[in-house]
């Protein structure tokens, strides 16, 4: 009987495995079986043909070299009820396969097969401000003064916070660094927009507003970022400082800075989004801040606003008030929410338009919860998404149609929520809980 | 007990700490030390790379990363000093080879020890922004090896020494040429650029001023050319077989500054073979070979072009300019259109058909034909000559070809309406005179103005051609109804609309009786069966054939013209005519009766007239009769009228006679622009006229400003002067 040449036996931890070179190089170049058996160490091993009862040692958890060993056969991975979750990230981590596991963990994002997978309980009860889902899977989450930050794995790395200052907004800007914006504390210089290391906590650069050449303390509202490198970020100081700062995301130097004109209320803006084919800035500032509600597309090569609309001044009576707006470039168009999780749009070509309400009549009316938490938008691969109390609604376009509807009842209503990484990470109000929904891997057939 | 009871409880910090072995660290660290310096001396088949690499993880585990690293950068520091000593001491040529080996080694060993620090380079140097250790390697080679003291100026001048044998035509190793270089550029663009790039631009520029001053000494412009497209190409090849690419244009903007920037004048004008003479002599290769070069460096090709439209307009400027050119319209238009395919052939040729060398092409010779005001005349010449006889036995698609270059010509000129002029003119005379060889040639011509000027340019024309056949039509009708006038004399007539064709002044004649009978029969005829019309005789161009016999029995038909015809029918009842008998009988003014008689009796071989006294011109007092010695070997002779003296009006008068002609147009121009434009100022009346006249001529702005000003008063405009040079003209309700 002829034996496969690239047969390999390994004892691991005093278990012998039995597996083949070809298996083996799924793992890739950069990786303890990629180096293996690359030319420079795999001469000096002992070779099968000659021995075949030669084995290599290594001295791992053979439980979990096991499960690997089935990750880099099928793809796909399978953990015993036995074996923690942690001592296997552990053992992945050692072989360079964390990666392998990862992607084996969930599958690509897809609204409408998202299944619930876990929730973390945060430390303190009660109002969670903004959660962020990070490129990798991780996420983190602000609340009062400090943002928690976890990786994809949901281990806590140290918490973040700039002087303790309550925290507006937090946005990823790959996925070792987060930035924080937090409100100003007079006469101090503390707050302002801070860089810190996703795994360290560490603050690496704080962010700067000049005006005047001088530079001022500020507080920083809501957050955006550009493919192009650049961070905006809506901002109050006490002269002048009232507007959209930019800043370059690698020297960290303010590159511009849009000053609001009067009215329109762009440093205490609720919503920035970079529009990458208009080459522009949407700002909304919503109700409760302002009683009507400000959208405006800001072009800072000219300096200008290309669009804007103030829904709100006859509608402030009706129950229509805008809560939540974001920008659908590819249909031209903006969607708004209100606190019936009534859906509106606007043509983004028009400038002060009106809103076209979608007419799906909804049961909620006159029937809100006692804590009501105000609808959020977001927008995924040309799905719309929208947070409703205690429920994510999810609807396909064109014609905006209720495809799925992901709820779990624990912890209240949702008061934001966020999609990255291939997850849909949600946050509750109530018990500072957030839930974690995933696409399951693909079938076996 | 008391004692006992008395007794502190004292709560102590937890002893038992679990503290890992301190040699543990050190324990470890030698076992990986040692094996890196068995990976640097080639000795590594003895290592496990399993416990190696668990021995690395379990430093990082252990929050041991920064010993791990620090430890690494000394050892690979220290292996790289003595790298650097076996590579300073290899002698002359086999520096390079040495370095070249030791970098594969490096590399090889660089890669291991990443393999075995894998766990290092993937969690403890993200976190704590060191660098990995690939990239580590890399810098801690740059800084200990290449630049060493003594080796960096060493390395830089080996490969400036290679290169510069290469340029002197030594063949070099160019693969481990190739290797240092990718050596540099893989250490980090930086270096590539710090440590040899830029001394190699720098060393390049001198090497090429050198080398340029050389040729331009001793080449001429062609030869020169030559030798700076080879050495550009060498430097664009050498790129491509051991630099960066990102090289080749730093490396040619060199070679095209120091070889054609900066010698681009003396080049140009370099005697006896520069620009000019190529362009004499038609040199499409070196002229090619300039224009490639010269359009790399800034200002080159429109330095060519400066010289080539500055020689184009001197020689052109002396073409149309030369006396002995006005001679001979035809070869005059000839000598243009040849030195319009000479250019043309050059641009398509040697200047890739560049556009901007055709608009120079073109507006050289609007500027230098109209120079001479006598072109558009010359052009309409030189197609009545084509038409006339120069066409014939040539195929359609030649007619074509030449037609379409005289287009081009007419194109050139800034008074097409006086070429129209002429042209009507010249037509005229050919198909008054049936001289014309093609009808479709005149006709294809006249498309080709009709699609150039529009239709009203050649209204008048296409009337000329109409009435030519209706007027065939007419004779064929007029005798048909006459069939008595099968004998005698016959008629031939052209009926021509008043107004198609040039003016000519209308000079009256008395006819002999035979002949006017037989028109008082067609104007009878003709107004007969056309109503509300007149006919006019115009006797001073119409043409007839005599049959003559002289003196000896010699019989002849001679081809004259009516006044001609009108002389000789005189002789038919009298041997000998005195001058005065002859005008009063015929009646034709003087100065056309002294022409008809000198071309009959002064013209050697024509003069079927003698004339008493005999001598060139015709006085009041002079006797003809029958010259009955005439001979000629022809049955058929054709007598010519003496073409009259040069027109005794000056040429300024044309001027302005072709200005008052001009007038109507402008008018016109002016009135339809503003009756679609209702308000305009006065600059952009006066922009707008010109526009749409310049496919007639050329205005002359203050004569447009005159016609305006004059338009003012006579219409209800009314100019609102804004400024002093700006006024407003509102067009109110013309119809």
């Amino acid at each position: 009987m002829k034996i496969a040449k690239d047969r390999v036996r390994f004892n691991v931890g005093g278990r012998i495995f039995e597996t083949t070179s070809t298996t083996l190089a799924n793992a890739g170049r950069n990786s303890f079986f990629g180096a293996f058996f690359d030319d420079n160490w795999a001469l000096k091993q002992p070779i099968n043909d000659l021995n075949p009862n030669s084995e290599f040692y290594i001295d791992r958890n053979p439980d979990c070299f096991g499960i690997l060993l089935d990750l880099l056969r099928t793809g796909d991975l399978h953990i015993p009820p036995h074996v923690p979750e942690r001592l296997l990230h552990r053992e992945a981590s050692f072989y360079g396969l964390l990666d392998h596991v990862r992607s084996a963990k969930w599958g690509p994002f897809d609204a409408n097969r998202l299944r619930y997978s876990r929730s973390v309980t945060g430390r303190a009860p009660g109002d969670g401000t903004a959660i962020r889902a990070g490129p990798d899977g991780g996420c983190c989450v602000a609340h009062g003064s400090m943002v928690r930050v976890y990786d994809w794995m949901m281990e806590e790395h140290p918490p973040i916070n700039l002087d303790y200052q309550r925290v507006n907004d937090i946005a990823w800007v790959d996925s070792e660094n987060v930035i924080l914006s937090a409100c100003e504390r007079l006469g101090r210089g503390d707050g302002g927009m801070g860089l810190f290391s996703k795994s360290t906590g560490e603050l690496r650069y704080k962010f700067q507003v000049c005006h005047e050449n001088r530079v001022k303390s500020y507080t920083a509202g809501a957050l955006s970022t550009s493919s192009d490198y650049r961070i905006f970020s809506s901002c109050k100081g006490r002269s002048n400082e009232y507007g959209i700062g930019v800043w370059d995301q690698i020297t960290g130097k303010q590159i511009d800075f849009f000053y609001e004109s009067p009215g329109w209320s762009l440093g205490d803006a609720d919503k920035l989004q970079w529009l990458n084919g208009r080459n522009c800035l949407l700002v909304a500032t919503l109700f409760p801040r302002k009683d009507n509600c400000y959208i405006s597309l800001v072009d800072f090569r000219e300096k200008r606003m290309v669009f804007w609309s103030d829904i709100g001044a006859s509608m402030t009576v009706d129950e229509k008030r805008v809560r939540d707006a974001i920008a659908m470039e590819d249909c031209n168009a903006i969607c708004v929410v209100n606190e019936y999780e009534e859906l509106g749009f606007m043509d983004l070509r028009m400038s002060g338009g009106s809103v076209r309400w979608s007419s799906r009549s909804r049961l909620m009316k006159g029937k809100m919860p006692d804590e009501p938490c105000y609808p959020k938008l977001a927008l995924h691969e040309g799905q719309l998404f929208s947070s409703m109390d205690d429920s994510i609604s999810v609807f396909c376009g064109p014609d905006w149609v209720l495809t799925s509807r992901l709820r779990q009842s624990y912890g209240g209503s949702i008061c934001d929520f966020s999609i990255g990484g291939d997850r849909l990470f949600a946050l509750h109000s109530e018990e500072n809980v957030f839930d974690i929904w995933e696409t399951p891997p693909p079938p076996i057939l | 007990m008391s004692n006992q009871k008395k007794r502190n409880f004292q709560i102590e910090a937890f002893k038992h700490r679990v503290v890992v072995d301190p040699k543990y660290a050190d324990k470890t660290w030698k076992i990986l030390e040692h094996a890196i310096h068995e990976i640097y001396n080639h000795n590594a088949s003895g290592l496990s790379f399993e416990e190696l690499y668990r021995n690395a993880y379990n430093m990082v585990l252990h929050k041991f990363g920064e010993k791990l690293y620090s430890g690494l950068v000394s050892t690979m520091t220290s292996h790289l000093k003595e790298i650097s000593k076996s590579i300073e001491a290899a002698q002359g040529d086999s520096f390079l080879e040495e370095l070249n080996r030791k970098w594969n080694d490096h590399n090889k060993a660089l890669q291991m020890i990443r393999d075995i620090l894998m766990y290092m380079d993937r969690t403890y140097i993200p976190s704590t922004h060191k660098t990995p250790v690939h990239e580590l390697g890399l810098n801690l080679w740059r800084d200990n090896i290449i630049h060493s003291s003594k080796i960096q100026t060493r390395l830089l001048n080996t490969l400036l020494e290679l290169v510069h044998r290469e340029r002197t035509g030594e063949v070099i190793d160019r693969g481990l040429m190739r290797n240092i270089i990718k050596m540099l550029m893989d250490l980090g663009s930086l270096v590539y650029q710090e440590d040899f790039e830029k001394p190699f631009l720098e060393v390049s520029a001198e090497f090429y001023k050198v080398e340029s001053q050389e040729f331009i000494e001793c080449c001429d412009c062609g030869e020169y050319l030559k030798k700076a497209e080879k050495r550009l190409n060498e430097e664009i090849e050498r790129v491509t077989h051991y630099l960066d690419a990102k090289s080749e244009v730093k490396i040619t903007n060199v070679v095209e500054k120091e070889m054609i920037a900066n010698h681009m004048l003396s080049l140009v004008h370099m005697e006896n073979s520069g620009l000019v003479n190529m362009l004499l002599d038609d040199k499409y290769e070196d002229l090619g070979r300039m224009y490639n070069l010269f359009r790399r460096v800034p200002n080159g090709l429109l330095t060519i072009r400066e010289v080539m439209t500055s020689h184009l307009r001197e020689t052109g400027k002396q073409l149309v300019t030369d006396p002995e050119r006005l001679k001979d319209p035809v070869e005059f238009v000839q000598r243009l259109l040849d030195e319009k395919d000479k250019y043309d052939s050059i641009i398509s040729l040697a200047f890739s058909n560049d556009k901007t060398f055709q608009n120079a092409l073109n507006s050289s010779f609007e500027y230098f034909i109209n120079l001479n005001a006598r072109s558009p005349e010359f052009i309409s010449l030189f197609v009545d000559d084509k038409l006339r006889k120069g066409l014939k036995g040539v195929s359609e698609e030649d007619v074509e070809v030449i037609l379409d270059k005289v287009m081009m010509l007419f194109r050139y000129l800034q008074e097409k309406d006086v070429f129209e002029k002429y042209y009507k003119q010249h037509l005229a005379k050919r198909l008054l005179s049936g001289k014309t060889v093609s009808d479709d040639a005149e006709r294809s011509l006249i498309v080709k103005l009709k699609t150039e000027c529009g239709y009203q340019f050649t209204s008048k024309l296409e009337g000329m051609f109409t009435d030519m056949k209706t007027s065939q039509d007419t004779m064929q009708g007029f005798y048909a109804s006459h069939p008595e006038l099968g004998d005698g004399p016959t008629l031939v007539v052209q009926v021509l609309t008043t107004g198609s064709w040039p003016t000519q002044p209308n000079v009256t004649c008395n006819l002999p009786a035979e002949m006017s009978a037989l028109c008082e029969k067609f104007r009878s005829y003709y107004l007969g069966t056309h109503t509300g019309r007149r006919l006019s005789w115009q006797t001073n161009m119409g043409t007839a054939d005599v049959k003559a016999t002289f003196g000896k029995g010699q019989k002849h038909e001679l081809n004259v013209s009516t006044f001609q015809m009108c002389v000789l029918m005189l002789f038919n009842n009298a041997d000998r005519l005195s001058y005065k008998e002859i005008e009063q009988a015929t009646e034709i003014p003087a100065s056309d009766l002294k022409r008809c008689l000198q071309s009959m009796a002064c013209v050697k071989g024509k003069n079927v007239l003698r004339k008493e006294p005999m001598s060139k011109d015709i006085g009041e007092e002079d006797a003809f009769f029958v010259n009955d010695k005439f001979t000629s070997k022809f049955y058929k002779v054709k007598i010519g009228t003496v073409v009259a003296q040069k027109e005794s009006e000056p040429e300024k008068q044309e001027t302005r006679q072709r200005e008052e002609d001009r007038k109507p147009q402008i008018e016109a121009a002016i009135v339809r622009i503003m009756k679609s434009r209702r308000v305009l100022d006065h600059n952009n009346i006066i922009a707008e006229v010109t526009k749409q006249l310049q496919s007639r001529f050329l205005a002359n702005p203050r004569r447009l400003r005159n016609v305006l000003s004059l338009l003012l008063n006579e219409i209800s405009w009314r100019g609102i002067p804004l400024t002093e040079n700006c006024t407003v003209i509102l067009l109110e309700g013309i119809a």
